[in-house]
């Protein structure tokens, strides 16, 4: 199975809210009004991108060839079980390999480390962006994943 | 049970031995090392060096690694021959492994440039694990640390000696440093950086003599006759592929060993991946080494696939590519960095006082590589654009645009699905 | 949605290419970075009146399709759209109330530099306002009228005296009939706030009827107060020439740009101006002069009485100082960009707030008091001068183009230029139109947006409208913008203008395109319109008459207020791009189909301005129709 995020983007107004519940998500206090005022300043793992008047909420779509696991030189990004990509900051050197091969270019800076898209690992109601979207733009999806 | 014999155990070998045990469970597979330390990344020494790191770090898979995938480590012992007759490998202890299927995946070493004195103690590469440590164990007794070549070794190992509070001069060759992977402009850009954070770099210069009494360093004397005193010195030019164990056999070599779009050599149960492979080049489809982790990784595991599975994935060619940072400032280059001829147009955008410099190279329309230093956050983005070559015209204004971002090229995706065929790209509809 | 900020114009371009060299921001890159913009907020759907939400309606179908309180897309998307009008309407008719304050003082003599600058029609609208003429000193006139104006306000009961007095009967009748006549201008914006509080008013209808109500009060109301008593104070214009854009700004002169809408500051700055120690002052430091130059609304008013050269249009507020030449930008309110406190941190120019509703961080702040008005703005020149030393050389960009332009046409001038000072009538204009030589007349009007084509639309949709024989009356930083490209000159008509027009501007002397002054001098195209249907012949009320109206690059709630009051008076009006309410199908169709059966007027939201050009000449058609007018002369 590979899991990740589709993103319908006739239905995405734009209105960022899945940077805002990301970033949240991924703050130290998990409250907006407190993450605000964080040090350093939470990042958010989507980014709402346009071309034209399409808009896309973009963030990591969990490749099955994931080219920033093989570019990893600390072996801090890497395919967890469940088929997601994932990122371990511990072991991370911030060498930006990933960020050099990353095809959507949502691995982002954040300190002397990168952070990507978890999928809200251990979220009880699975990513806050798919559950925040007020337009259902986002879902996860499960799809059978081709034998690589 | 088939056996499978891997010499190297740094990023293709250790790809290609997990692909391996992925798709053959039984199989006995060998991996030969004349390194005496489980597996590591070399890529992660000037970090360590710098003490960013602690040596714990630079394991790029733990202790277990070999049990869990039930691998026999053969370390410390050095490959001297292989016999494709044979079908074995020869050691320097004289003991020999038998295989079926080879996996060269031996490396490169630093190359050391012919100087007088350049066997004097004090003298070393960067390029493995007690390189580093030899290094540290000097840096005891050195005030002024120099560094020959100006390429991203000698940049990265600069920086590390700097950290550690030694004076830094680096001697460059050319007009200007990297000049490997960039032109003048955006050299002068990150020299400017370096230098400012107090490297000094000399370029336009060639060191002549190593100096010191007792077989120790304690100067290099350079082609203008001036004298460095110093009682460190690296040498960052370059690397050299370990092809040595091949020689006068059947496996072909050029520089490197010549592969195959299968990444097999010349000899059928032979493949060779990593930074001792020649293949062919993405962009100019010329055999080349383009000697980097994320090629590596990649070869070995295609190199792991055709292995067991017969020759059913294909290579698409090597692209060079680099990412360092300097004191807080990224650099990321791709594919062709240089303007070579009048057919490729080049497109440069520049904010010099953040510092942010974009340079892009197209040829018939189609990106064969670019410079980004300051912004690189979008540089994936670049990169698929050279692998995927697709025609980028109707986005030539964006390419250099702050804004670039993946949904810039979405009208190429749907253009191209044949080239963007990854699931990924049907993850936005 | 606009990713392309290229603007037409030349000195524009120029001095953005040059911030942008010198790393500082301007609108068009600021516009970029908030791209894409929120859709719900495009839409309407986001309210956040009350702490249950904020909330948002789903417009698509599977989120939610009511707020926490139960609003629906027409609750929320109606209700915003009455605070915007609110606002719109507060700023205008707050600008009124300052001049009508000043009229006050002035007649009691606590004022220093002004006067009663056009006694006739001091008194031509006191008695309007009923104020009994007889024997009285002027300054007791002035001090009734003043009191009677500012009693407009505040009044609860009642009706706008402007709404009865000038307007034809059919408009007041609708107005009467939909309850929507406004009883005082503050009443109509209190009530709009309370009436888009959480429970109140919950009928999209209702709330949009009062949309009108409030709109009405600006129109007939604020504005037009506002352009009665600055005629007054400082005269109704008349033509005059002078020249517009940031080549206006000149490297040896101290230069002050002044900026914002209330010319009572404006005024007084070009009067010190002309003092001679301190010309005298300004030599000395090495400048030919000082050299007085406009940007936004305040410029259309000194522009338009004094031929004070307008340095740009508002979009151009930032790029006027990065020609490093302005010595100071003083400013009073409105439309005045946050943004260039950023500028002083970069060039020598003095930023000078002068209004207590108004300050800005990091600007000077020079409280402005009429009874010391031409000191304080003497002081201010002063500051301008002494600042021209403080140049910095390496940020002295200025830029050659400027274009000539006559401005300065107003209601009453028509009458003059069109019947000569003793037979002053708009017969001819009438008539003009009766036998199809002018097939109508278009106002436009309105800001300039980098959404659209960052004012480049005014001028393409006034080529082809007077290409088509409809004359053009323009205002605000549409004006500006059509004066930048010369449409505000007699011979644009030989050049752009239909054979018809032509022949008409040939004659009296004007170009096709009249600019009439401030965005608060809207109340002059009413007003007009009442004189062509008082004149008769070309319809009975300002529905029937072949006109139509277009705030095509709007920006400012503003906007949204003067809109409505065309619209609630019978007109059609154009917007490039609608106010934010289209996540309600309701709300659209109301605006765009259903208010035409209640006042006659209707919106229009086109984004292609030759399309929005042909949509208002189609318009005028269908009433020339309607009034069985002569066909066109040359068609």
């Amino acid at each position: 199975m590979k899991k990740t995020i589709i993103v319908e983007t006739e239905k995405c107004l734009g209105c960022k809210t899945c940077e805002l519940v990301c970033a949240v998500q991924h703050s130290n206090t998990k409250n907006l009004e407190l993450a605000v005022f964080e040090q350093p300043t939470p990042v958010p793992r989507r980014k709402v991108e346009y071309i034209n008047s399409v808009i896309i909420s973009d963030g990591c779509h969990h490749c099955e060839e994931a080219l920033c696991v093989s570019a990893c030189m600390s072996a801090a990004m890497y395919k967890d079980v469940d088929g997601t990509t994932q990122h371990n900051e511990e072991k991370c050197v911030g060498c930006n390999m990933c960020i050099m091969v990353c095809p959507f270019g949502v691995i982002k800076r954040k300190g002397n480390v990168v952070v990507k898209c978890d999928l809200c690992k251990g979220r009880e109601n699975g990513p806050a962006c798919v559950e925040s979207c007020p337009t259902k733009a986002l879902k996860v999806s499960m799809q059978l994943q081709q034998i690589s | 049970m088939k056996r499978y014999v891997i010499i190297g155990t740094s990023a293709a070998g250790v790809s290609a031995a997990e692909v391996i045990r992925k798709l053959d469970k039984t199989a006995k597979i060998i991996m030969v090392s004349d390194e005496n330390y489980p597996v590591y990344s070399r890529c992660l020494l000037s970090y360590y060096l710098a003490n960013d790191i602690p040596e714990e770090k630079l394991k790029y898979r733990d202790e277990k690694f070999f049990d869990q995938n039930s691998i026999d480590p053969v370390l410390g012992k050095k490959v001297v021959k292989i016999e494709p007759q044979k079908k074995v490998v020869l050691l320097e202890d004289g003991s020999k492994i038998e295989y079926d299927t080879l996996l060269i995946a031996t490396g490169a070493r630093a190359k050391l440039e012919n100087i007088p004195g350049k066997e004097k103690y004090g003298v070393f590469g960067l390029r493995t694990i007690s390189d580093a440590k030899q290094i540290n164990t000097r840096l005891n007794k050195t005030k002024t640390a120099v560094m020959l070549g100006g390429g991203l070794i000698g940049l990265k190992a600069a920086y590390a000696v700097h950290k550690r509070g030694t004076e830094v001069v680096v001697v460059v060759k050319s007009p200007h440093i990297l000049s490997q992977i960039m032109d003048s402009e955006p050299a002068e850009i990150v020299q400017k950086h370096i230098s400012q954070k107090g490297i000094q770099i000399q370029t336009n210069l060639a060191a002549v003599e190593i100096l010191g009494s007792n077989q120790e360093v304690e100067g290099v004397k350079l082609e203008n006759n001036t004298v460095i005193q110093c009682e460190l010195i690296i040498v960052g030019k370059g690397v050299q592929p370990n092809i040595e164990l091949v020689k006068d056999t059947e496996v072909k070599t050029n520089y490197g060993i010549v592969v195959n779009e299968y990444l097999q050599t010349s000899v059928d149960n032979i493949y060779a991946a990593g930074d001792v492979a020649e293949s062919n080049d993405l962009i100019s489809g010329n055999l080349t080494i383009n000697a980097l982790w994320p090629n590596a990784v990649i070869q070995g595991k295609i190199a792991g696939y055709n292995m067991v599975l017969g020759n059913t994935k294909k290579y698409d060619g090597t692209l060079a590519m680099n990412s360092v940072e300097f004191f807080g400032l990224p650099v990321i280059t791709c594919g062709v960095t240089k303007q070579k001829d009048e057919t490729i147009e080049v497109l440069v955008t520049k904010n010099e006082n953040k510092p942010v410099y974009k340079k892009f190279f197209i040829k018939n329309g189609v990106l064969i590589g670019f410079v980004l230093i300051g912004d690189v956050e979008q540089a994936g983005v670049y990169n698929s654009l050279v692998r995927k070559k697709v025609d980028i015209t109707k986005i030539k204004e964006s390419l250099v645009s702050e804004k670039f971002d993946f949904a810039k090229i979405l009208p190429l995706v749907n253009a191209n699905k044949e080239k963007f065929f990854e699931p990924e790209y049907c993850e936005i509809v | 949605m606009v990713t392309e900020t290229k603007t037409k114009d030349v000195a524009t371009n120029i001095l953005k290419q040059i911030s942008e060299e010198r790393m500082i921001d301007t609108i068009w890159e600021r516009y970029l970075q908030q791209l894409p913009q929120c859709g719900f907020g495009l839409l309407g759907l986001c309210c956040k009146n009350c702490n249950f939400g904020p909330c948002r309606i789903d417009p698509f179908g599977e989120g939610a399709k009511t707020g926490i309180c139960g609003a629906d897309a027409d609750v929320i998307s109606a209700r915003n759209l009455l605070r915007h009008t609110a606002a719109g309407s507060a700023c205008h008719s707050d600008h009124g109330r300052e001049l009508a304050h000043t009229l006050l003082l002035v007649s009691e003599g606590k004022t220093e530099g002004y006067k009663i600058a056009d006694k006739e029609k001091l008194y031509r609208v006191a008695k309007e306002f009923g104020v009994q003429i007889d024997n009285k000193p002027e300054n007791v006139i002035a001090k009734e009228l003043a009191i009677k104006m500012l009693e407009e306000f505040g009044k609860q009961e009642g009706e706008l005296l402007f709404c009865r007095t000038r307007p034809p009967e059919k408009q007041q009748k609708i107005w009467t009939e939909n309850k929507i006549l406004p009883r005082g201008i503050d009443r109509e914006v209190v009530e709009a706030m309370a009436r888009t509080h959480m429970g109140v008013d919950n009928d999209y209808k209702n709330l949009i009827l009062h949309t009108m109500k409030t709109a009405l009060a600006d129109g007939w109301g604020g504005s037009m107060i506002a352009t009665e008593v600055t005629d007054i104070l400082f005269r109704t214009p008349r033509p005059v020439r002078a020249k517009a854009n940031l080549g206006v700004l000149k490297e040896d002169y101290v230069n002050i740009v002044v900026h914002g809408h209330v010319p009572i500051l404006s005024e007084m700055i070009v009067e010190a101006s002309l003092d001679k120690e301190l010309v005298n002052l300004a030599k000395q430091k090495g400048a030919k002069g000082i050299n007085i130059a406009g940007i936004c609304c305040t410029a259309n008013e000194i522009l338009v009485r004094r031929g004070i050269p307008v340095a740009g249009n508002m979009l151009q507020q930032e790029l006027a100082v990065a020609t490093g030449v302005v010595e100071v930008m003083v400013v009073d309110l409105q439309c005045i960009m946050p943004a260039l406190k950023e500028l002083a941190k970069c060039y020598h120019t003095k930023f000078i707030s002068t209004h207590p509703k108004g300050k800005f961080e990091g600007f000077e702040y020079i409280e402005f008091d009429e009874s010391r008005g031409l000191s304080i703005a003497k002081e201010i020149v002063k500051i301008a001068i002494e600042n021209f030393s403080n140049r910095k050389k390496e940020l002295v960009k200025t830029v050659s183009e400027e274009q000539s332009l006559i401005a300065g046409f107003t209601t009453e001038y028509v009458y003059e230029m069109l019947g000569g000072k003793y037979r002053a009538t708009y017969r001819p204009l009438n008539d003009a139109i009766r036998d199809g030589r002018i097939r109508g007349v278009a106002g436009l009007v309105g800001c300039n947006n980098p959404k659209l084509l960052s004012g480049y639309s005014h001028f393409i949709i006034a080529k082809e409208l007077i290409k088509h024989d409809v004359l053009v009356v323009e205002t605000g930083c549409a004006a500006i913008e059509c004066a930048k490209y010369g449409l505000l000159t007699p011979e644009a008509a030989f050049q752009y203008a239909g054979k018809g027009l032509q022949e008409v501007c040939k004659a009296v002397g004007i170009p096709p395109v009249l600019h009439l002054g401030s965005c608060v001098d809207n109340s002059r195209i009413l007003t007009a319109c009442c004189a062509m249907v008082a004149e008769g012949g070309i319809g009975n009320s300002l529905d029937e008459l072949p006109v139509a109206g277009a705030a095509f690059e709007w920006y400012s709630e503003k906007a949204i207020a003067i809109g409505w009051y065309f619209v609630a008076s019978g007109l059609l009006v154009v917007f490039g791009t609608p106010f934010h309410v289209s996540g309600s199908k309701n709300v659209i169709k109301f605006c765009t189909e259903e208010v035409e059966k209640i006042t006659g007027g209707k919106w229009v939201f086109e984004p292609d301005p030759i399309k929005a050009a042909h949509i208002m000449i189609e318009h005028i058609n269908k009433k020339r129709q309607l009034l069985k007018l002569k066909p066109m002369m040359y068609e």
